[in-house]
C-alpha cells in the first residue's frame, strides 16, 4: 500500500514516458500486479484521451494556416515596423533634445523677446496719427481751443505793444540827445527785425479775433518801425523831427498804454 | 537523430548571426523553422486561432528586437519558447478579465451536454468542448506545463528551461495538472462515453 502511494505520484510521468529506464520498468511491473494502481492509470488515460480529442481541432487549424506565405508576411511586418520605429525614434530623439525641461526657460525668454521685438517694431513702423485721429483721441470741452488761441493772441499783442513802447521811448530820448547814430545801429540790428516779424505773426491773430482797434494801432506802430529801419547813419534833423511829429500827432505812446490797459482788463473780465 | 539536432543547431546559429546583420532572408528561414511550434504552443494554450496567430507574429517581433541578447551556447528552442510563453501569459492575463466581464467563460454546467440519443459525432464534439473548458480552469503554470508536455511534447528538462524552474517542479506541476483535469472531467465522462 505504501509502495502504491509512491507509485501513484509517478503515474503521470510514467504515462508520458518521463521516468528513467529502471523506474519505468518497475512501475510497469507493479501495474501488472496491482489492480488499484491499474484503475488509477486507466483514469489518467481517460484524461490523456480527453486531451487527445483536441488534436483533431489542432490539426484542422494547423492545416488552415498558409505556412508558405506566413514567414514572408511576418518578415515584412517585422522589418517594416523596424524602419518605422527607426524613423519614429529619430523624430522622438530630436523632439526630446528640443523639448527637454532645462531648455524651457530659454524658450520662455525667446518668446518674451519675440513679443517685445514685435511690439517695438509695430510702434516704430506704424503710420503716424493724423491730426483728426489725434483730435479724436483727446476730447476738449467746446470752445476751449478758441479761448486758448484768443488768450495767446492777446498776450502776443501785449508783448508786441510793450516792446514797441520801449523802442519808441528809446528813440524819443536818444534822438533828442544827439546820439542818433549810436542808437540807430543798435536799433536796426536788434529790435526792428524782431518787431517786424512779430507783427506779421500777430496780424493773423488780430484778423481772426476781429481786434480792429488793436490792429489799427499796431499798423501805425509798424509804419513807424519801417521809418526807423530806413534811417541811415547821417540822419538829417528835419527827418528826425518828422518822426517825432508823427509820434506826437498820432499819440502813439498814449494809444499803446490805453490798448495795453484795455487788453489786460478784458483778460481779467474773462477769467 | 542526435546528428540531425546538432546540424539544426548549427543552422540556427548561422541564421541568428545573419539576422544580427539584418539579413531578411535568414529571418524568413528562421520563421519557417519555428512558426508551427510557436503556433502549436499558442493554440493549445488559447484554443483560438487569432490569438495564436497574434502570438506567432509577436514572438518573432520580440525575437528580432532581442536577438542581440541571445548568447551562443544557449538553447535557442527553449529561448524562443520562453519568449512565446511569456507573451501567452501576458495575453492571457490581459484578456482573461475581459472575457470574464463579457461572460465568455461558460460554466461546464451551462454547456449543452449530449443526451442519450445523441450520435457519436456530437459526443465527440462535446468531449472536446468539455476538455477545452477544463483546460481553461487550470492554474496558469499547470496549464502551461500540460500544454508544453502534451501538445508540444517537450521533455520535463526542456519545459524546466522554458519556464525557468527545476525539472522536479515541472514533474510536480504536471502531476497536479493531470489530477485536476481528472477531477474536472470525471463527472462528465460517463455521460459522453
Amino acid at each position: 500500500m505504501k509502495e502504491c502511494k509512491k507509485i501513484n505520484k509517478d503515474l503521470v510521468a510514467f504515462l508520458y514516458g518521463e521516468l528513467l529506464g529502471e523506474r519505468q520498468q518497475f512501475v510497469s511491473s507493479h501495474l501488472e500486479e496491482c489492480s488499484s494502481c491499474q484503475r488509477e492509470i486507466d483514469k489518467l488515460k481517460e484524461v490523456h484521451a480527453g486531451a487527445d480529442s483536441l488534436n483533431e481541432d489542432i490539426k484542422a487549424v494547423m492545416a488552415s494556416v498558409d505556412w508558405e506565405t506566413l514567414p514572408a508576411q511576418i518578415t515584412d511586418t517585422v522589418f517594416g515596423k523596424e524602419v518605422q520605429e527607426t524613423k519614429e525614434s529619430w523624430v522622438l530623439g530630436i523632439s526630446r533634445i528640443l523639448f527637454q525641461p532645462k531648455l524651457r526657460p530659454v524658450y520662455a525668454a525667446l518668446l518674451v523677446g519675440v513679443f517685445l521685438g514685435a511690439l517695438f517694431t509695430y510702434i516704430l513702423i506704424r503710420p503716424p496719427l493724423q491730426r483728426q485721429d489725434r483730435e479724436s483721441l483727446i476730447s476738449y470741452p467746446p470752445g476751449f481751443i478758441e479761448k486758448v488761441e484768443l488768450e495767446m493772441a492777446r498776450r502776443e499783442t501785449l508783448d508786441y505793444l510793450k516792446k514797441s513802447q520801449y523802442l519808441i521811448l528809446d528813440f524819443v530820448q536818444t534822438s533828442t540827445e544827439a546820439e542818433t547814430s549810436t542808437w540807430q545801429r543798435d536799433f536796426a540790428s536788434q529790435k526792428v527785425k524782431e518787431l517786424l516779424s512779430k507783427k506779421k505773426y500777430i496780424n493773423q491773430q488780430l484778423d481772426k479775433f476781429k481786434m480792429a482797434k488793436a490792429k489799427e494801432i499796431c499798423n501805425q506802430i509798424e509804419f513807424l518801425i519801417y521809418e526807423l529801419a530806413q534811417l541811415s547813419d547821417e540822419i538829417p534833423a528835419w527827418r528826425l523831427q518828422e518822426i517825432h511829429d508823427f509820434i506826437e500827432e498820432k499819440q502813439l505812446l498814449l494809444k499803446i498804454k490805453l490798448l495795453e490797459k484795455e487788453l489786460k482788463q478784458s483778460e481779467k473780465s474773462e477769467v | 537523430m542526435q546528428g540531425r539536432t546538432s546540424e539544426e543547431k548549427g543552422d540556427v546559429f548561422t541564421l541568428l548571426e545573419r539576422i544580427k546583420n539584418d539579413d531578411r532572408e535568414a529571418f524568413r528561414e528562421l520563421v519557417s523553422l519555428y512558426q508551427k511550434r510557436i503556433f502549436l504552443l499558442a493554440f493549445s494554450f488559447f484554443h483560438n486561432r487569432e490569438d495564436a496567430m497574434d502570438i506567432v507574429q509577436e514572438t518573432f517581433m520580440r525575437l528580432h528586437q532581442k536577438i542581440h541578447t541571445f548568447r551562443e551556447g544557449e538553447n535557442f528552442k527553449s529561448w524562443i519558447f520562453q519568449v512565446a510563453k511569456n507573451l501567452c501569459i501576458d495575453h492571457y492575463r490581459k484578456n482573461h478579465s475581459k472575457r470574464k466581464e463579457w461572460g465568455g467563460e461558460q460554466n461546464l454546467e451551462e454547456m449543452n451536454l449530449p443526451s442519450e440519443n445523441s450520435d457519436n459525432s456530437h459526443q465527440s464534439l462535446d468531449l472536446k468542448m468539455i476538455f477545452s473548458r477544463c483546460l481553461e480552469k487550470l492554474a496558469e503554470r499547470q496549464r502551461m506545463v500540460f500544454v508544453l508536455k502534451h501538445y508540444n511534447q517537450l521533455k520535463y528538462r526542456e519545459i524546466a528551461e522554458v519556464l525557468n524552474i527545476s525539472p522536479g517542479t515541472v514533474k510536480s506541476l504536471h502531476f497536479k495538472a493531470v489530477q485536476n483535469l481528472r477531477g474536472f472531467i470525471s463527472p462528465y465522462l460517463g455521460r459522453v462515453q
